[in-house]
């Protein structure tokens, strides 16, 4: 059984957002939510400033503070290693959200699927069929797509990087591309001080 | 249930291959469609070796504009004259049958009257022989937008010239220490971006090629750059030549090449000319061995003399190249240093280290040709060229690569064709006295010098330059002063946004909008511009038609298709049928046929060439357009969706291979003296207004007119695109708004930190930016990411339009701060200045309803 994780290359990062849209193509995730995203933060005083490009995107920790506070269960791990919530199980009660050091998590609320992503209460015929899968006051996150992943694809985020900023391989597989990148780069985890053994990793 | 697939790409469907339309490129893509018939994900296509099988934040977009509510839906006729940026235009459905006659009826009369009297605005990039649609209109020659002007006015004219091509890049496969000036490629904007972000992380991450960006606000290519050279707006072309001072100073130059494949070796005469022998006119050269002048290609010449001065038939020659270093005494690191802000000892390092970089001497074998390995380049696009002597300024960027030998060469700057039409076409012809034929006009043929105009942007007069459509701005209120014989009132806007894209007096702009007699507009969604129409004509999406295209591929070739993946949804058509209809119904048909055999070069296998009397379709076009390239049938494109491989080599490197550059551009002068002796000849009153010292055979280091704006307008204003809104318009997409409008730098009007704190303006304060021409409002954005003179406006926050849910609009347009008029236009290139100077004001302190507040500044001209 492989272990699934993402390493991300900031130095290929571009800040370009092509991930967070993909998300939102593949998942029609509602307005106001995204399951990825890139940050980005200047750093230094004219003329010595850069900015940073940081894509965020759900850890899938290993000891997962959204799962270990879930009261019913809801967030789970599957067996090759991806966070996912029951939305039968979930009863809102938002655990998750205060719980995720990463911010990670976010609550869907009823009026982000009716408003629609154009905002004016009309649901386009993508969101039509995309929306069956979201149940109104249950706790979203990203899948690492398990879907997609489980047909032998890699995340949807993955496959549109212009720039393959993204890597999403197995971690136990000391030959994936993950592995090496790993090592080879001294890949970190976010927050690694606070144990929750991430399975995204960093390399600069 | 639980088994039914939740995510888009792993439902039960189809994926199509199809290709992009999210701006003018052409990835490749493959769309999916569920077994209900929705198109539920767009993804790149991994086949086509120029995105990939990437897309950018656009391309992931597809799928949006595709189902945007707001998507015209039946054609429509207003109801309401009165015509103002807030009046309602009261439109009402109508039937293509009323809306073709009532468009029909109203062009005919224009045809029939005088043709010149419509202003055409034709943009569709992918569909690009539209744009010639008015030449069958009995010749209509007008152009009212500024698309090609705005960011390649004065770049496209010298990539025709130096390398025969409309766009030029960086060779990514080879190039090790590549300059970015003032342009996003590999990063952010530019030619393919998926692409060419690919291309570029790959150099930089696996082979560590070095990235110098120097423009005045911190880019996306200026945070991930190994350097940031922050520099003062439009004095990109003062620090080129510094770079070429110290270059020649330290004797760094490539003599092999200037003197075998550049015009340098050219003496050139007190007047500006080449010497030319009195006996049969060839150009001469200075042989130093034999001291003594020669004919350019005369077989006893034993070395070339790019130095020094003789005399020669009479008068005092100089090699071009001597010319070029005399200029350059004007150009040292100091002085160059005090007009751009760089400091001088970052030019002496900076051209040093790209000198080195470039390896002149070496060489690399590619399909058994031994050709100069150059690995270090000069790239630059909008922002770096953008100025009133846009030929001078792009001039010196390509001398700076020019004196590294460079050019076309692996690792080099490299020229970038527009469409090459068929597989086996080339894109270079030999010209005069041994040198490459300019190609200046690379997006139409030049239009002749006529007198009285018969243009109202006076593309009568730019026999180098890209059409300057503000100029309308300005020749539309004084018509008696520029010899009108006609007055246009008809419009055709055709995917375009003229009054949004076009600089100067939005007043003058509305003016003309109020004017035309007629207004037709061809579109998807509704824009600023063509909501002043009277009919308007809905197109099919990307998704929903057919075309076949490849447009400015930098290392790739081929063609890619476009193909229907649903019906359509709504009553809308291909442009190609509306504009053939049309074309029948006012009696072009045959005119068009024949103009658009020779614009998509359907002459070259006369099977293909559109026949008399008849009608095509969007697939009709399509088809010939995939037979033409390679003799593949419609299904084969169907099947593979592109023909797409990497660029030849014989065409991609040195295809001139034999022919000398143009590193002195005499035939600048040759133009500009044919124009002045029509113009005198013809006595047009305007030719002594006429900018002649724009036409220059090199550049030189005289300041911009932007630079000499009363010194009340201390601040320079410039705006810009990232990846996520350039090349087109996507504000109306909900997912572009989440990532543009979460990101600080599309946020507001970014100034420096200590400048603004001089100023007493605080994060969020409403500032206001004035112009001697215009203003625009926003909410100040404190950064340190930006020259401290310059306050930096994004193109996201411009928009004024109310009528999309989507769309923010903002506190203005950045084209209302800039002129439109002949001063600031380069008589050359016809290139606008796109650098503003400006005051900046505090309006108030942050106000807390901002939308609202911008709302009441959005019309202040």
């Amino acid at each position: 059984m492989p272990r699934w994780g993402m390493v991300i290359d900031l130095k290929r990062c571009i800040g370009c957002n092509a991930c967070t849209v993909a998300c939102k193509q593949e998942n029609t995730t509602p307005d106001g939510i995204l399951w990825t995203k890139v940050v980005s933060e200047e750093i230094g005083i004219y003329p010595n400033v850069t900015r940073a490009y940081i894509p965020l995107i759900c850890n899938h920790c290993e000891d997962a503070p959204c799962e270990r506070v879930c009261p019913t269960k809801a967030t789970y791990h599957t067996d090759d290693g991806i966070v996912l919530v029951d939305e039968k199980k979930c009863i809102g009660c938002g655990a998750c959200v205060t719980a995720c050091p990463y911010k990670n998590r976010i609550k869907l609320h009823k009026e982000q699927l009716q408003r629609g992503l154009f905002k004016i209460g009309v649901l386009t015929p993508f969101e039509k069929q995309g929306y069956p899968r979201f149940v109104a006051g249950t706790a979203l996150k990203c899948t690492f797509c398990h879907e997609r992943v489980a047909n032998g694809l890699d995340p949807a985020c993955v496959v549109t990087c212009p720039t393959e900023a993204r890597v999403f391989g197995n971690l136990d597989d000391p030959s994936s591309k993950v592995r090496r990148l790993i090592q080879a780069r001294k890949g970190y985890q976010p927050l690694s001080h606070l144990n929750t053994r991430p399975k995204v990793f960093y390399v600069e | 249930m639980k088994d039914r697939p939740v995510q888009n790409s792993v439902k039960p469907g189809r994926w199509v291959p199809s290709t992009c339309k999210m701006c003018l490129h052409s990835c490749s893509t493959l769309v999916h469609v569920t077994e209900e018939g929705v198109v539920n994900k767009v993804e790149g296509n991994p086949t086509n070796p120029s995105n990939n099988g990437k897309l950018c934040p656009k391309g992931n977009c597809a799928i949006m504009r595709l189902y945007d509510p707001h998507r015209i839906k039946t054609p429509l006729k207003r109801t309401k004259p009165r015509k103002g940026p807030n009046d309602d235009p009261g439109w009402v459905p109508i039937s293509w049958d009323e809306a073709f006659e009532i468009v029909a009826r109203e062009l005919k009369k224009t045809l029939e009257e005088d043709p010149r009297k419509l202003l055409p605005a034709i943009n569709d990039f992918q569909k690009l022989f539209l744009w010639a649609w008015p030449a069958a209109f009995g010749g209509n020659a007008n152009y009212f937008t500024v698309v090609g002007t705005y960011c390649g006015g004065g770049y496209h004219p010298m990539n025709g010239i130096v390398h025969s091509t409309f766009a030029a890049a960086n060779d990514y496969d080879y190039c090790e220490y590549w300059i970015n000036a003032g342009g996003g490629d590999g990063f952010s904007s530019h030619l393919h971006v998926a692409s060419q972000n690919y291309y570029m992380a790959k150099a930089r991450v696996e082979r560590g090629m070095r990235v110098i960006q120097v423009e005045p606000r911190l880019s996306i290519g200026g945070a991930k750059a190994d350097e940031w050279i922050p520099i003062k707006p439009a004095t990109d072309r003062h620090f080129a030549l510094g770079l070429c001072h110290v270059i020649v100073r330290e004797r760094l130059y490539d003599v092999e090449f200037l003197k075998r494949d550049t015009n340098a070796v050219y003496l050139v005469g007190p007047d500006g000319y080449f010497v030319r022998r009195g006996s049969d006119g060839k150009v001469l050269v200075w042989d130093p061995v034999d001291n003594k002048a020669k004919a350019w290609d005369d077989p006893t010449i034993k070395d070339f003399a790019l130095e020094g001065s003789y005399q020669v038939e009479g008068v005092k020659a100089r090699p071009a190249f001597q010319v070029f270093k005399d200029i350059l005494k004007d150009a040292t690191p100091e002085k160059v240093s005090s007009i751009t802000d760089i400091p001088a000892s970052t030019i002496e390092r900076i051209a040093t280290e790209f000198a080195k970089a470039a390896k002149i001497g070496a060489t690399i074998k590619v399909e058994g040709r031994t050709l100069p390995l150059r690995p270090a380049a000069f790239n630059y696009y909008r922002g770096a060229q953008g100025h009133k002597y846009g030929s001078m300024t792009n001039h010196a960027f390509k001398l700076v690569n020019m004196l590294v030998g460079n050019i076309d060469a692996p690792g080099g700057h490299i020229g970038v064709t527009l469409d090459d039409q068929t597989e086996d076409a080339g894109h270079v012809w030999p010209g005069e006295d041994g040198m490459l034929k300019p190609m200046p006009h690379q997006l139409h043929p030049e239009i002749p010098f006529a007198y009285p105009p018969n243009t109202t942007h006076l593309m009568d007069y730019f026999p180098l330059g890209v059409d300057p459509g503000h100029l309308n701005n300005l020749t539309l209120f004084e018509p008696e002063k520029f010899g009108f014989d006609f007055y246009p009132d008809t419009m055709l806007i055709c995917h375009s946004n003229p009054l949004w894209n076009m600089n100067g007096n939005q007043e003058r702009y509305f003016e003309i909008m109020r004017r035309m007699r007629f207004i037709v507009a061809i579109d998807i969604l509704f824009n600023e511009s063509n909501v002043w129409a009277d009919v308007i004509l809905p197109t099919l999406d990307t998704l929903e038609s057919w075309n076949m295209t490849m447009i400015e591929p930098p290392n790739t070739e081929g063609m890619c298709l476009r193909q229907p993946v649903i019906n359509p949804l709504y009553d809308c058509k291909s442009e190609e049928e509306i504009f053939w209809e049309i074309s029948e119904r006012i009696g072009i048909l045959d005119q068009w046929n024949e103009i658009v055999n020779f614009v998509c070069g359907f002459y070259k296998k006369p099977e293909l060439m559109l026949q008399p009397g008849k009608k095509y379709t969007d697939r009709d076009i399509a088809e010939r357009k995939g037979l033409l390239w390679n003799g593949k049938p419609l299904e084969w494109y169907m099947k593979h969706g592109h023909s797409v491989t990497k660029r030849q080599p014989k065409k991609w490197y040195r295809p001139w291979e034999g022919m000398r550059l143009h590193f002195y551009i005499e035939y600048i002068l040759q133009r500009r003296d044919e124009l002045k002796r029509k113009m005198e000849e013809a006595k047009v009153p305007f030719r002594n207004e006429w900018y002649w010292d724009d036409y220059q055979a090199l550049p030189d280091m005289r300041l911009d007119p932007v630079h000499s704006e009363p010194p009340e307008y201390d601040m320079y204003a410039i705006t810009f695109k990232d990846v996520q809104v350039n090349f087109s318009e996507n504000l109306s997409i909900p997912w572009i708004d989440d990532i543009v409008h979460k990101d600080p730098v599309h946020m507001g009007i970014l100034i420096n930190t200590g400048t603004a704190r001089k100023k007493g303006i605080e994060e969020g304060d409403l500032i206001q930016v004035i112009s001697p021409y215009g203003k625009l409002t926003g909410l100040a954005r404190l950064t340190e990411g930006v020259h401290p003179q310059t306050v930096a406006i994004s193109n996201a926050i411009t928009k004024w339009v109310d009528f999309h849910s989507v769309i923010r609009p903002g506190g203005g347009n950045f084209n209302r701060l800039l002129p439109a008029d002949l001063k600031n236009t380069d008589a050359n290139s016809g290139q606008m200045e796109t650098v503003a100077k400006v005051k900046v004001v505090k309006l108030r302190s942050r106000p807390e309803n901002a939308a609202e507040v911008l709302k009441q500044y959005r019309f202040v001209s």
